[in-house]
């Protein structure tokens, strides 16, 4: 507590020395219409409030990094051991640099030095160890989960000496690197970790090494970080390494999307996030800072189950791939800020290649595949074979607000060419019990997924390896089966490279993926007198560079 | 007091119990019996990753696998003792959970209930004394209007104009003064509507008494007959109404409280509804209960000290005639 008021009082001070009134008045002010004047360069001090529609479930580290609402504080608590950008490029954070062996089952990290938690205790070889441990193992029997996307390759983990940890994998594990600048890949301090999961889930007693550290916070209404001094370790990639400008940043939890918008826009408060995309233009027209950051993952589309007819015909599903207007979603669904998907990856995955050729509207096509397919039009106009009527089933995502008009649209589209689609909207909980990969009743099933890697795709194509078998293919395609494993076992991404392109033709020509949109998932709507925020690969927002301008 | 109080007393509280009682059990079967289970639900969310089998480990090491009755077995037997349990999704003891949340909806919902009663009393007044041509039959639609308006949109309408506008409050801080009687004031109408219309009723009811043709055909002032010789009878009972409208208060704070951005017991109920938490959901609909058994005793055990013509244990006291409002004493006979 002293600790605290020690810091306050010296914001204060500084922020009397070294700003104007005018600053002050910025901060106060509800202006914020007026588009800012020059002085773009990092300013010290100042409090922001962000509004949030959810701050998730819980702070258990494991549990809750992966979800898209606490991945926003522990941005800012925490730190990784490699810094992922928009662009997917991997950089050195934590970990200075690595090596690893030719068949990359064996990785050898070198950690900086001087880096603490913010309890003190070093984040050194023995702090990565235990972190490593539990992201693969989790303490399942007391509620720890482990993290879903570390590598279930992993062996175990040893401390070489204080800066040097050695970490061994069961099988090639090239994702490894990449994954350890995931958003779950989160360092926490070893006396944290220990913690039962009971005190882990309050929030102010668990310390990373991030530029932020908690000042208070309250179970579903907001969270308050305040800078940490002594912060010198920033990822190069950013452009910065010292302690952050902005003197504090407050989560507010409000569920009125309308709310949180008009919040921002009398300047009651700073960024608003996830606004509905119809408001986008005028908010921006009126001078607002929008930003809809891409995550790298999978597109937004279906994977489509080959086992229930009459999608295991070949024409049949590249009927659905070309019967759909791609570029009509995104004029009537969405803005300019949204793209076409040009693969079954988002085009800023490192891997990711353009197969625009493969998803073009072309209605004709698909009423001629649909013929040859024995699918004729009815006097209805649906299409029918063996007096059986031609129809999809759609379930809309209940995690991604704009699927259900998503599937409106495309209903329209597809009964142009004689397909009769049903919708059906679920919430999260039924949704999550009724609508599987290959469910009995499923025959298309969207996804809306992150990665790091591109990797990560051979594991979810079949079944071997305990896949998920997207396709519900089992392993009766023995091409995709091949191109699976060359994905899996290939030791350097160079090699990697051409069959991940190989995969991404086959898949779409397939019709096994059927691609919508690339998709954003996080809206920010920002006040224009705030500025330098950067986006790392998963979209959160970071504000350890940003600054609020006079 | 009476040994007759005492029996009748203790047989209300008894009752109150089993009420609570039945009330865990009874969410803790609505529950069980909807479809998905909160621990998948989560798991199985996509961006988690996790294979079948491990979603399998994690299930068992919570006990989630054991046969219903087994759970409900445990988890009563932990709420006799006291204990509320944890919370699947955040892992932190409910106990602690509603402890924060408890005292601003007891501040939100104690602020409606004055604004309710203020209100219900203004326009009770109102449609009682002010003439014909000032609006007086239009007072007496109010109490319609007001329940016809749901309570989101006159916060949403209050928020925009007073918030937003006039810069009152701010939403990011829900809980300073403004912020709170604006809150107040959107739970706080609707309630007032239904005390309005049953005191209105009984205004006139009582105005009609002979007493008080005989106090105004004296020349009494129409404020001191209201205050003095019409309010207390015509009172009584509103105090059953309030009663009954604790459980809409309660229902309504769920809304006031997402709508203002506050936290409170309804948007805690809000959110372990969406996950299916159900510790906290038992927890927290077993503390309504208590809440609405406790109030509806406090009217109960108040009535018969207030009007002595209020049967207990039904063996009335003197048999009620036809004078007798029957308003008075269905609380009483029939609980």
């Amino acid at each position: 507590m002293t600790e605290r008021t020690t810091l306050l009082s010296l914001s204060r001070r500084r922020l009397l020395i070294t700003t104007s009134a005018a600053a002050a008045a910025a901060l106060l002010a509800p202006e914020g219409f007026t588009p800012a004047r020059a002085a773009d360069s990092p300013r010290e001090g100042g409090d922001i409030t962000f509004l949030i529609d959810s701050l998730g479930d819980t702070w258990i580290p494991n549990n809750s990094a992966i979800s898209s609402f606490q991945g926003h504080i522990w941005g800012h608590v925490t730190d990784k051991l490699f810094y992922v950008d928009a662009e997917g490029k991997v950089s050195p954070w934590l970990a200075e640099r690595w090596e690893q062996n030719d068949a990359a089952t064996e990785f050898t990290l070198h950690i900086k030095s001087g880096v603490t938690f913010s309890d003190g205790s070093p984040l050194d070889a023995a702090a990565v160890v235990a972190n490593l441990d539990i992201w693969y193992s989790g303490r399942k029997n007391e509620g720890i989960n482990p993290i879903g996307l570390f590598p279930k390759t992993y062996d175990h983990a040893q401390a070489v000496n204080a800066t040097t940890v050695r970490v061994f994998f069961k099988k090639p594990t090239l994702g490894f690197i990449p994954t350890l600048g995931y958003h779950g890949s989160i360092l926490i301090s070893p006396k944290s970790i220990a913690q039962p999961a009971s005190e882990q889930a309050d929030l102010s007693k668990t310390s990373g090494s991030g530029p932020y550290v908690v000042d208070s916070w309250k179970e579903g209404d907001f969270v308050k970080l305040v800078k940490r001094k002594d912060y010198n370790w920033g990822p190069a990639a950013v452009g910065h390494t010292g302690p952050a400008f902005l003197d504090s940043i407050t989560y507010k939890l409000v569920s009125e999307p309308s709310l949180r918008v008009a919040s921002v826009q009398s300047g009651q408060a700073d960024v608003a996030y996830n606004a509905s995309p119809q408001e986008l233009k005028s908010l921006k027209e009126e001078g607002f800072t929008i930003a809809t950051p891409r995550y790298l993952g999978f597109v937004n589309g279906w994977a489509i189950n080959t086992k229930l007819a009459p999608f295991d015909d070949l024409k049949v599903r590249q009927a659905l791939q070309a019967g759909i207007n791609r570029q009509e979603i995104i004029d009537t669904v969405y803005t300019s800020d949204w793209q076409l998907a040009k693969s079954f990856i988002q085009s800023n995955v490192p891997g990711a290649t353009d197969h625009s050729a493969l998803l073009a509207y072309d209605p004709g096509k698909a009423e001629k595949l649909l013929d040859e397919a024995g699918w004729l039009k009815g006097a209805d106009g649906i299409r029918a074979k063996d007096g059986k009527p031609l129809t999809i089933a759609l379930h809309s995502n209940p995690y991604l607000a704009t699927s259900k008009s998503i599937d409106e649209l495309i209903a329209q589209q597809l009964g142009k060419i004689g397909w009769k689609v049903d919708i059906r909207a679920y919430d999260v909980v039924t949704f999550g019990e009724k609508v599987k990969y290959g469910g009995p009743a499923v025959p298309a099933y969207e996804v809306t997924r992150s990665f790091i890697d591109a990797g990560t795709v051979a594991g979810i194509l079949t079944n071997a390896n305990n896949g998920e078998n997207w396709f519900a293919l089992d392993d009766r395609d023995a091409k995709l089966n091949d191109l699976r494993d060359r994905i899996a076992g290939a030791a350097s991404i160079d090699v990697r490279k051409p069959v991940l392109d190989e995969l991404q033709e086959y898949v779409l020509e397939q019709g096994y993926f059927i691609p919508r949109t690339q998709i954003v998932q996080r809206i920010y709507v920002q006040s224009p007198s705030l500025k330098g925020e950067v986006y790392n690969g998963v979209a959160y927002a970071s504000y350890y560079t940003a600054f609020v301008s006079d | 007091m009476s040994n007759t109080y005492l029996t009748y007393a203790a047989k209300r509280l008894s009752q109150a119990l089993v009420v609570i009682l039945l009330a865990y059990v009874f969410t803790f079967v609505v529950v069980s019996i909807l479809p998905g289970d909160p621990i998948t639900s989560v798991l199985r969310n996509p961006q988690n990753g996790f294979t079948e089998e491990e979603i399998a480990e994690i299930i068992a090491a919570q006990g989630l696998d054991k046969p219903v009755l087994v759970q409900l077995w445990n988890a009563l037997s932990a709420f006799l003792t006291g204990d509320l349990g944890m919370s699947m999704r955040s892992n932190r003891p409910v106990s602690s959970l509603i402890a924060e949340v408890l005292p601003s909806t007891l501040i939100l919902a104690s602020a409606g209930l004055a604004v309710a009663l203020v209100l219900a009393m203004a326009v009770a007044y109102g449609s009682r004394f002010i003439p014909r041509r000032y609006g007086q039959g239009l007072l007496r639609g109010f109490p319609s209007l007001f329940l016809s308006v749901p309570n989101f949109v006159i916060g949403l309408v209050l928020i925009h104009v007073f918030g937003f506008q006039l810069g009152l409050f701010r939403v990011i801080n829900p809980d300073s003064f403004w912020a709170t009687l604006f809150a107040a004031i959107a739970l706080g109408i609707p309630v007032s509507a239904q005390i309005a219309e049953v005191l209105i009723a009984n205004l006139d009811k009582e105005a009609e008494q002979e007493y008080a043709t005989v106090a105004s055909s004296r020349g009494i002032g129409q404020a001191r007959l209201f205050a003095k010789h019409l309010l207390k009878p015509a009172s009584l009972p509103v105090v059953t109404v309030i009663a009954l409208t604790i459980g809409e208060l309660l229902g309504g704070s769920l809304i006031t409280e997402t709508v203002f951005g506050r936290t409170g017991v309804g948007s805690l109920v809000q959110r372990s509804v969406s996950t299916q938490d159900l510790p906290v959901l038992q927890a927290v609909v077993s503390l309504g209960a208590v809440v609405f058994v406790l109030v509806n005793l406090i009217a109960d055990l108040l009535y018969p000290l207030l009007d002595p013509r209020v049967k207990l244990l039904g063996r009335p006291k003197r048999r009620p005639t036809a004078a007798d409002d029957p308003s008075l004493d269905t609380k009483a006979v029939t609980s």
